[in-house]
């Protein structure tokens, strides 16, 4: 109901000038040539954040090519523009930052600029992506990015556990394959005819969301002149894995990490409550199990419930030589929770919960970020950068029982993986 | 077609059309009885952050002292407030508090929720005046220092960055390491940190600055803060140390690591000089410089590459100091120092051809985005009033850079990047 509306205003917005929001008051609405915006101004700030998210499948929408999303967005930003300069380099010569960012089921472009040349990279990134020009020599530069990214993963355990478990927890679909493939066999395979067929379908305007933060307004969106009226794709669901099995894998890097599936993005409570699990148990410095690690040791601990669409998933990366004493004191951890904490305890929690909120969205690209995140998840009002989203009624109605019975219903049987540097007796993939 | 005329209108658009402008929010200063009150009001930020400055630095420890400085200060984070540590009551209430130790000051970092900003000041003004010096609080603090200490030790560039900063010209006990030294700790008891706080704990030259939402405190808040810690003025304590001498400027220590890490140090020029714009466009150049060399060539991700090499401008530093640094674990480092020194000394000796445009945009946007967390907009406008510039950092930095020609560049390459000092952090022979 709500993206419909947004979609019939498309033609007030043409024919009307975009209004100015106010400061603090977040805003949205659709693009002047299909797609959506939404909008957080700070009119304090000299910077600005500019995200461009679309729904996309990591692994294509043949299901059958690892990466070919992280090969197609890297190349859109690196083909050049009617200018003659690409996309990065416009961002880099203002004094910015380029990143992109894909997930298995999202792709999210991310310039952070000074706002006074705003106007000219949301020109400039919509026209790289509404109208893809991506050739051979972007292709080649892609292909080389995803390869050197490809070859830092190997020795970064926390991702190569992140991929793993969701490799375990989903049985198909975009979340059970790596978006940065480990095989780079995989993205030799993929052409430019592929790579151009996949960018018109998945980053075409109607699938975008532009995301913008900072002392930005919707007048920059009237420098969006490229794109076709159309639907959005819905949010990309995976199917779970019946019974999920613990693994253990060979890998350059040790490590060790548990999941467990969680509730949708709809179910709001349930979501934020295990997202103050996770911030009471594992925050960095402040976390239960975070301070109870020795700090001088090499051991480390990294929780967070990722919210998605349908299921989320609590997700608990260990690194360091002993992860074994790790692991058991997150299990205990949990284990105790499903008992409801006293109330003064909670009450303290929570309150240093809802602080953590606001402190993690300072910045722009933070919030550029978490409001592009949550929209193309498919609940955009239960952003938790704006502070009057559902997310902040759904925290500030958290009590112990309730936690208690979350952590009960979705946290009880972990799917465990361990990546080793020694041969293992199971079979790798 | 269409898409050529999509790029026409766009173009004309990106002429005709006003975008955001620049910041529009200026620190407001209130000067009295010692005290600077600074604030920054913004209604769209989701905290409030108070940068709470007295004059209780590394300079106000003698060498026999080192770590007083963080030790009182960390025992003012443990003081028990209504039964628990401050740091945890402020927790509790929805907010936050750290401290940082300077040459010439201590900072305490405050945040808050909104609608908690009254009852976290409140607990911070209370452990502030009347700290706790009883053995279990400063054995605490001891202990956590010490812990501090030895994840310091693990950080090849903090450790590069201590030693260098004891050598700068003038630093004496400026110079000491932010935390101190376990063993001096040791030694270090109630009566210390009770003598220390009883010194240095005054008002003046004391600064409150707040950013973020300050429409959320009551009417007077912020200046009682500032009216927390006695009246009257302190001085740091006076040391001659002779200059280094020696005919190598190369510092070498071995830590557990598992790569060395080369670290040059040239002095810089201090915020609000002539020379402040260009040494920030410099910064930026090299950092950049660095990084593409550094990386794959074309790539278009940030890699880990592109991250093990850096140039930091410290301008807040009492004495500023330019870094530039190489994080052997990746690839040759030897090459990329070396690489790193010739493009100083080509920047001194040579004056760039054709536009610097490019470089500016870079500083500016390096220094815009440094702009961007609260807590770096309160602190900023302290370190501007402390070098006699106007707190308005933004509009002052950016007119600064903007104003940079190719003359000024190798003008300040010349007087500052000839003759650096140069830290070798190396793995443990043994580890």
């Amino acid at each position: 109901m709500r993206r419909r509306a947004l979609a019939a205003a498309a033609l007030a917005v043409m024919l009307a000038p975009l209004a100015a929001s106010a400061a603090g008051e977040p805003s949205s609405g659709a693009l002047p040539h299909g797609g959506n915006y939404t909008i957080y101004r700070d009119a304090t700030l000299a910077s600005a954040a500019v995200d461009l998210w679309f729904r996309a499948p990591a692994n294509g929408y043949d299901g059958a090519s690892p990466g070919i999303a992280r090969l197609a967005a890297t190349a859109a930003a690196a083909a050049p523009l009617e200018s003659g300069k690409s996309l990065v380099s416009l961002v880099r010569g203002t004094g910015g930052r380029l990143a992109i960012n894909v997930y298995p089921d999202l792709v999210d472009i991310s310039a952070s600029v000074p706002a006074t040349v705003a106007r000219r990279v949301v020109a400039a990134m919509s026209a790289a992506y509404f109208s893809p020009a991506i050739d051979d020599d972007a292709l080649k530069i892609s292909r080389t990015d995803v390869a050197v990214l490809s070859a830092q993963e190997r020795y970064s355990p926390d991702d190569l556990v992140h991929d793993a478990l969701f490799a375990q927890l989903f049985a198909a679909g975009p979340e059970h394959v790596a978006p940065i493939p480990a095989n780079l066999t995989d993205l030799k395979g993929v052409t430019l005819e592929e790579l151009r067929a996949f960018a018109k379908r998945a980053f075409r305007s109607a699938n975008g969301t532009f995301a913008l933060a900072g002392n930005v307004d919707a007048t920059l969106l009237t420098a969006v002149t490229a794109g076709t009226p159309g639907s959005p794709d819905a949010p990309i669901t995976s199917t779970r894995a019946n019974v999920p099995a613990d693994r253990t894998l060979n890998a350059a890097v040790s490590g060790e990490g548990l999941a467990w599936a969680g509730p949708p993005i709809a179910d709001e409570r349930s979501a934020t409550a295990l997202d103050f699990v996770a911030d009471y148990l594992f925050r960095d410095e402040t976390g239960l199990v975070s301070k109870s690690l020795d700090p001088t040791g090499d051991v480390y601990v990294n929780g967070q419930f990722i919210t998605l669409h349908d299921p989320g998933v609590m997700l608990v990366t260990i690194g360091g030589s002993k992860p074994a004493a790790a692991e058991s004191q997150v299990l205990a951890a949990i284990a105790k929770l499903q008992q409801p904490l006293d109330a003064a305890t909670f009450a303290a929690a929570r309150e240093a919960f809802l602080y953590h909120l606001a402190a993690d969205s300072q910045a722009p690209s933070q919030q550029a970020d978490n409001l592009g995140w949550y929209f193309a998840e498919g609940n955009a009002s239960y952003a938790p950068s704006d502070e009057t989203s559902t997310y902040w009624k759904a925290a500030r109605s958290l009590d112990p029982q309730f936690v208690a019975s979350v952590v009960q219903k979705y946290l009880a049987h972990p799917v465990v993986v361990r990546l080793i540097t020694a041969p293992s007796k199971e079979p790798t993939s | 077609m269409k898409f050529r005329f999509a790029a026409l209108a766009a173009f004309v658009l990106l002429v005709a059309a006003p975008g955001p402008a620049r910041a529009s929010a200026v620190p407001v200063v209130t000067r009295g009885g010692g005290v600077t009150l600074i604030t920054q009001q913004d209604a769209a930020a989701p905290l409030l952050q108070v940068v709470y400055v007295v004059r209780a630095g590394l300079d106000r420890q003698s060498l026999a002292q080192n770590g007083l400085a963080a030790l009182t200060a960390q025992t003012i984070l443990g003081t028990p407030v209504k039964g628990v540590a401050l740091s945890d009551a402020i927790a509790a209430a929805g907010g936050s508090i750290s401290y940082t130790v300077d040459p010439g000051d201590v900072r305490f970092e405050i945040q808050s929720l909104p609608e908690d900003a009254d009852r976290v000041l409140a607990l911070a003004h209370a452990a502030l005046a009347a700290p706790a010096f009883d053995p279990a609080t400063v054995r605490a603090a001891r202990s956590k220092l010490i812990t501090r200490i030895a994840e310091n030790e693990q950080v090849a560039l903090q450790v590069g960055l201590d030693m260098l900063s004891s050598t700068l010209p003038g630093s004496a006990n400026a110079g000491l390491p932010e935390f101190g030294l376990p063993a001096a700790l040791t030694q270090l008891g109630p009566d210390d940190t009770k003598a220390f706080y009883a010194t240095y704990y005054h008002r003046g030259g004391s600064y409150v600055s707040a950013a973020g939402r300050i429409d959320a405190l009551s009417a007077g808040t912020l200046a009682s803060l500032g009216q927390a810690l006695p009246d009257g003025d302190t001085a740091p304590v006076s040391v001659k140390l002779p200059p280094l001498t020696g005919a190598s400027r190369q510092l070498v220590a071995q830590r557990d690591i598992s790569a060395p890490w080369l670290i040059a140090q040239y002095p810089a020029p201090v915020v609000g000089s002539k020379d402040f714009g260009p040494m920030l466009v410099l910064a930026s150049f090299m950092q950049r410089t660095l990084a593409d060399m550094a990386d794959v060539p074309g790539v278009v991700s940030e890699t880990y590459a592109s991250r093990a090499v850096g140039a930091v401008y410290q301008y807040e530093n009492t004495r500023p100091n330019l870094v530039l640094y190489v994080n052997g674990g990746i690839g040759n480092p030897n090459r990329s120092f070396a690489t790193a020194l010739s493009i100083a000394s080509i920047l001194a000796s040579t004056k760039l051809e054709g536009s610097i445009d490019d470089f500016k945009a870079m500083a500016s946007g390096d220094f815009i985005s440094s702009t961007n967390t609260l807590e770096a907009r309160a602190w900023l406008a302290v370190v501007y009033d402390e070098n006699g510039a106007q707190p308005d950092y933004l509009s002052r930095t950016l007119d600064a850079i903007s104003q940079t020609s190719a003359a000024d560049l190798q003008r300040v390459a010349r007087e500052y990047l000839s003759n650096p000092t140069i830290a070798l952090v190396l793995p443990r022979q043994d580890s």
